[in-house]
C-alpha cells in the first residue's frame, strides 16, 4: 500500500516538474531553474533533502544499460540508476543489494537468492525475480554483444523459484560469482523483445536505483533525480548532474567558480594549486590509491610487436619513476601487472622493467633491429621501426606520458608519432575496432582478480576487452582455474602466477597506479573515505538548508 | 606602386615584422638554444620563469620555451603560406573561369560558392578534420579548401569587368585562346585585390591553425606550435604566466603584421582611398 501511495504522489510530481524549464543555460555556468519541490522534505534520521551534486567529467556516457556500459562515465550513471543482486560495501566486501540474503550450496555450484520485497521500478512496476532472469539471459544473448559475458558463461541455469526467489546453477564452481552477480538488473516489462543495442532505453533508462533518470543532453549533461521511494531510503541530495567538460583546466575553473561541485584534480592541481587555505575553505580534498592502472598497450596482431624482446625493450626504455615524479608529482605508484597493488594477488616477484636503456638496446639488437642505413631510425629487413601511439584527448597526464615515452623510445632509434583523439571516436573507431598500433589507456580494477575479460584469449574476439589480442594458453588455463578456486590462498597463488607470466611477456608496459585525488565542495556532508573511495555512501550525503545552492 | 607602398608606415612596419618572423623560422636550428623537445622533469628545471639560461622560461615538462617558440614559428608561417597558396590556386582558377565565361558556368559556380559560404568555416574545418584526423598537412589543406570562396568572388568580379575591355576584345579578335586571354591578359590586371586579400588571409590562416592546435586538432604533440604551447600553458596560467603570454603575443604580433601589410596595400592600391 505504502508504495502505491508514494507512486501516485511521485507521478504527480513528475508531471508538474515537466512543465517547468529544467535547465536554462549551460554556456559557461549552470543556472538551475527556481521552482520549489520537496525543499523542506525531511527524510529518515532528519537529514534534509535538497540541492544538487554537479560533477564534471571528461567523457560523456555512451550507453546506460549496465551490462553494455564499458566506460567509466556510463558505469557511474548506471550505478546510481540500477541495482544488482549484490554490491560491494565501503571495505569492498560483497553484501546484498536487491538480494536480502542468499545461500550457497553444492560446493559453490548453486546460489539461491531471496530478493527484497517491495522494490519498485521507477515507473512503478514491482521488481521481481523474472527481471533478474531476464537481465542475465539478455546479457548472455550473443545478439547483444556484451563485453562481460565471460564472467557468466559458466551459468548453466537460472531458475525463478518464486516472485522474489531465484536460483543460479553453475556448471563449475565460480569463485567471483557473488561479486559478478552485482550487475545492474534491467526491467523485463519494458525491454522484452527489444533489441537492446538499438533500443531507446539505452539513452532513457528506467531502473530501480536511488536515482531516477531525468534528462540527457549529449555531450553536455545527464540529470538524475533522487528516488523518493528508494527501498533503502530516499537519497538526500535531490539531483545528480553529470556534466561533460572535456578538459581538466576548464573543469578546474568551473570548480572554483562554483559551476561544478566535484572533479578529479590533476596531480599538479592537487600539489600546487589547491593546497591553499582559500581552496580548503570551500572544498575537501581526498587522496587514495585508485583502483586502476595506466598502461601502454601494444597491438599484438601487428607484426611490429610480435617479438617479445621488442616489447621488453620498449618497456625497459620507459622510465616509470620519472613519469611518476615528473608528471604525477609523486602521486602514483609503479605498476608491474594487472592486479591491485597491495592485494594478495599482486606478485612482488613479477618482472618490473626498471629503467634500463642499455638493456633495451641489447634486446632490440638481439631481435634483429639495427640502424643499417644510418638515418637514425633502426630497421629490420628494410622496414624502419615506426609506429603510431594514440591516446584520448583531455587527459593531460596521458598526453605528457606520450611525449615522454616518445622521447625515451627515440633514443633507441624508434620513431613514434603521437595522435590525440577525442574520447568517443578513440573508443569507437580505434580501440573497439582494434585499429591501432600502440595506445595509452587505463583500466579500473574490480575487487575480484578474475581477469578473463581482459586477458583470456576468448576475450580477444569482437566486442571483448582484450583488444591487444593477447593469447597465452597457460594464462587461459590459470584464469579458468582461478575462477573455480574458492580458497583465497590458492587463488592468490594462481593470480600471482598470471601476473608473473603476463609481466614476463610485456604485452603492456604497465606504468603506474595513480592516486585518485577528488575535490568535493564542502557543502556536502556525510562523506566517509574508505578503501572503496568516497562514492560508496553517496545516498547518505546531504546539504544543510543554509548551504543549498540549487532548488527545485 | 612598390615605392608608394614603401612610403606607407603600416606596410613598412608590418613587412619588417613579417621579415623578422621569417628569419626566426628559417634560422630556428641556429638561434634555438635548446632542443625544443628535450624534456627534463627535475623540479629545478620545469616550470621555471624566464632566466638567462631559458629566455622565455620552461614548460611543465622542462622544455625550453624560447626554443619551442622559435620552432613553432616554422609551423605557423608554413601553415599560413601553404594554406593561402592552396586557397589562391583554387580560388583564382575557379573565379577566373566563372568571371570569364559567365552565363550558366558562372551561375553554377557562384551557387556552389554561396553554398560553401553558408557554413561558418571553423565548423566546416572541424568537421573535415574529425574525419581526416589531426595532422599538420591536413590542417593546411583544410584551411586552404575552406577559404577559397572569398578569393573566388573577388577574382570573378574583376574578370567580369576586365573581359569587356578593349585589349581583351583585341586579343580575342586576334584569335588568342581562352587560356591565353585568361592567364596572359586578364589575370595580371586582376591580381592587385587578390594580393591584398591573400596577405590578409595569411593572418587568418595562422589564427585558424593556432585555434585548431589549441583544440588538439592541429599539430600533434610534441611538435611545438604556438597554438599547442598555448594549450598547455592554460593549465598553469596562474602560476606560469610565460607559458600563455608568450605564445599569445607571438600569434597576436604575427597576425597583426600581416593585417598591417594587407590594409596598407589596400590603401595604396585602391584609388578611392588615395590621399
Amino acid at each position: 500500500m505504502r508504495y502505491r501511495h508514494f507512486k501516485k504522489r511521485n507521478k504527480r510530481r513528475t508531471k508538474s516538474s515537466l512543465k517547468t524549464p529544467q535547465l536554462i543555460g549551460v554556456a559557461s555556468f549552470f543556472i538551475l531553474s527556481l521552482t520549489f519541490f520537496g525543499t523542506s522534505l525531511l527524510a529518515q534520521n532528519d537529514r534534509p533533502v535538497g540541492d544538487a551534486y554537479v560533477s564534471g567529467g571528461i567523457g560523456d556516457a555512451r550507453v546506460l544499460i549496465p551490462f553494455l556500459a564499458d566506460d567509466s562515465a556510463s558505469g557511474s550513471i548506471c550505478g546510481l540508476v540500477f541495482n544488482g543482486l549484490t554490491k560491494t560495501d565501503k571495505d569492498l566486501n560483497v553484501v546484498g543489494d536487491l538480494a536480502k540474503k542468499w545461500q550457497v550450496s553444492k560446493g559453490g555450484k548453486v546460489i539461491t537468492f531471496e530478493l527484497h520485497k517491495g522494490v519498485m521500478w521507477h515507473d512503478g512496476e514491482p521488481l521481481t525475480a523474472e527481471d533478474v532472469k531476464f537481465t542475465y539471459d539478455a546479457l548472455m544473448d550473443p545478439k547483444n554483444n556484451c563485453p562481460y559475458t565471460a564472467s557468466y558463461s559458466d551459468i548453466e541455469e537460472i531458475e525463478v523459484l518464486g516472485s522474489h526467489k531465484i536460483r543460479f546453477v553453475y556448471k563449475e564452481p565460480y569463485a567471483p560469482a557473488l561479486l559478478k552477480l552485482g550487475m545492474g538488473i534491467i526491467p523485463r516489462h519494458i525491454l522484452e523483445g527489444e533489441n537492446l543495442r538499438k533500443s531507446a532505453f539505452k539513452r532513457k533508462p528506467v531502473g530501480s536505483g536511488p536515482y531516477i533518470f531525468e534528462k540527457w543532453k549529449t555531450d553536455e549533461y545527464i540529470i538524475l533525480k533522487s528516488n523518493p521511494d528508494y527501498f533503502e531510503h530516499r537519497p538526500y541530495v535531490d539531483r545528480y548532474v553529470a556534466r561533460v567538460i572535456p578538459d581538466q583546466a576548464v573543469q578546474y575553473l568551473e570548480l572554483i567558480t562554483g559551476g561544478i561541485d566535484t572533479m578529479g584534480l590533476t596531480p599538479y592541481q592537487y600539489r600546487y594549486r589547491t593546497d591553499t587555505a582559500r581552496f580548503k575553505e570551500k572544498f575537501d580534498r581526498y587522496n587514495y590509491l585508485s583502483h586502476g592502472y595506466t598502461y601502454i598497450g601494444y597491438n599484438l596482431a601487428d607484426p611490429l610487436f610480435a617479438d617479445r624482446r621488442v616489447r621488453e625493450a620498449l618497456s625497459y626504455a620507459v622510465d616509470k619513476k620519472e613519469i611518476i615524479e615528473g608528471v604525477l608529482f609523486g602521486l602514483g605508484e609503479v605498476c608491474t601487472g594487472p592486479f591491485l597493488k597491495g592485494s594478495p594477488y599482486y606478485s612482488v616477484d613479477a618482472a618490473g622493467y626498471d629503467y634500463d636503456p642499455e638493456k633495451a638496446k641489447e634486446l632490440l639488437k638481439e631481435a634483429g633491429w639495427s640502424d643499417t642505413d644510418g638515418d637514425g631510425v633502426i630497421d629490420k629487413d628494410g622496414n624502419p621501426f615506426k609506429f603510431k601511439l594514440i591516446t584520448n584527448q583531455g587527459n593531460k597526464v596521458r598526453e605528457d606520458v606520450a611525449t615522454l615515452v616518445q622521447r625515451q623510445w627515440s633514443q633507441l632509434g624508434i620513431e613514434v608519432e603521437i595522435q590525440i583523439i577525442a574520447w568517443a571516436s578513440f573508443i569507437d573507431q580505434f580501440v573497439d575496432k582494434k585499429n591501432f598500433q600502440a595506445l595509452i589507456l587505463g583500466w579500473s580494477l574490480p575487487t575480484d582478480p578474475d581477469c578473463y575479460n581482459v586477458w583470456h584469449s576468448e576475450a580477444s574476439k569482437k566486442g571483448g576487452l582484450n583488444f591487444i589480442s593477447y593469447k597465452n594458453r597457460e594464462v587461459d588455463g590459470l584464469i579458468e582455474e582461478g575462477r573455480r578456486e574458492f580458497d583465497t590462498k590458492k587463488r592468490a597463488k594462481t593470480y600471482k602466477r598470471i601476473h608473473e607470466i603476463i609481466a614476463g611477456e610485456a604485452p603492456y608496459t604497465f606504468l603506474f597506479f595513480p592516486y585518485a585525488t577528488p575535490a568535493v565542495s564542502k557543502r556536502f556532508h556525510g562523506i566517509e573515505p574508505a578503501p572503496a573511495g568516497i562514492g560508496h555512501n553517496f545516498i547518505d550525503w546531504y546539504v544543510t538548508p543554509d548551504e543549498r545552492r540549487y532548488t527545485w | 606602386m612598390l615605392k608608394e607602398a614603401l612610403n606607407d608606415k603600416q606596410v613598412v612596419l608590418g613587412s619588417a615584422l613579417i621579415l623578422f618572423m621569417f628569419c626566426v623560422a628559417i634560422l630556428a636550428p641556429i638561434i634555438a638554444t635548446h632542443d625544443p623537445c628535450e624534456t627534463n622533469l627535475s623540479p629545478e628545471v620545469k616550470l621555471q620563469p624566464p632566466s638567462r639560461e631559458h629566455l622565455f622560461g620552461t614548460d611543465d615538462l622542462g622544455r625550453d620555451l624560447y626554443s619551442r617558440m622559435v620552432y613553432g614559428a616554422r609551423i605557423s608561417l608554413t601553415v599560413g603560406l601553404v594554406a593561402v597558396a592552396i586557397m589562391l590556386l583554387i580560388g583564382v582558377v575557379i573565379g577566373a573561369i566563372a568571371g570569364y565565361f559567365g552565363g550558366v558556368v558562372d551561375t553554377v559556380i557562384m551557387r556552389i560558392v554561396e553554398a560553401i559560404l553558408c557554413f561558418p568555416s571553423i565548423f566546416l574545418i572541424l568537421m573535415i578534420l574529425a574525419f581526416l584526423g589531426p595532422s599538420i598537412i591536413n590542417v593546411m589543406v583544410v584551411i586552404g579548401l575552406t577559404s577559397w570562396p572569398g578569393v573566388c568572388r573577388l577574382v570573378r568580379a574583376e574578370f567580369l569587368s576586365l573581359r569587356e575591355r578593349d585589349y581583351v576584345v583585341a586579343a580575342r579578335a586576334l584569335g588568342a585562346s581562352h587560356r591565353r586571354i585568361i592567364f596572359r591578359h586578364i589575370l595580371p590586371n586582376a591580381l592587385a585585390p587578390v594580393f591584398v586579400s591573400a596577405t590578409l588571409s595569411v593572418g587568418s590562416a595562422i589564427l585558424t591553425e593556432s585555434a585548431l592546435s589549441f583544440l588538439g586538432l592541429g599539430v600533434q604533440i610534441p611538435t611545438p606550435s604556438w597554438g599547442n604551447i598555448l594549450t598547455t600553458g592554460r593549465f598553469y596560467i596562474e602560476s606560469a604566466w610565460w607559458m600563455t603570454l608568450i605564445p599569445g603575443l607571438a600569434i597576436l604580433i604575427t597576425v597583426l603584421s600581416y593585417n598591417l601589410v594587407g590594409e596598407g596595400l589596400r590603401a595604396v592600391l585602391d584609388p578611392r582611398l588615395k590621399r
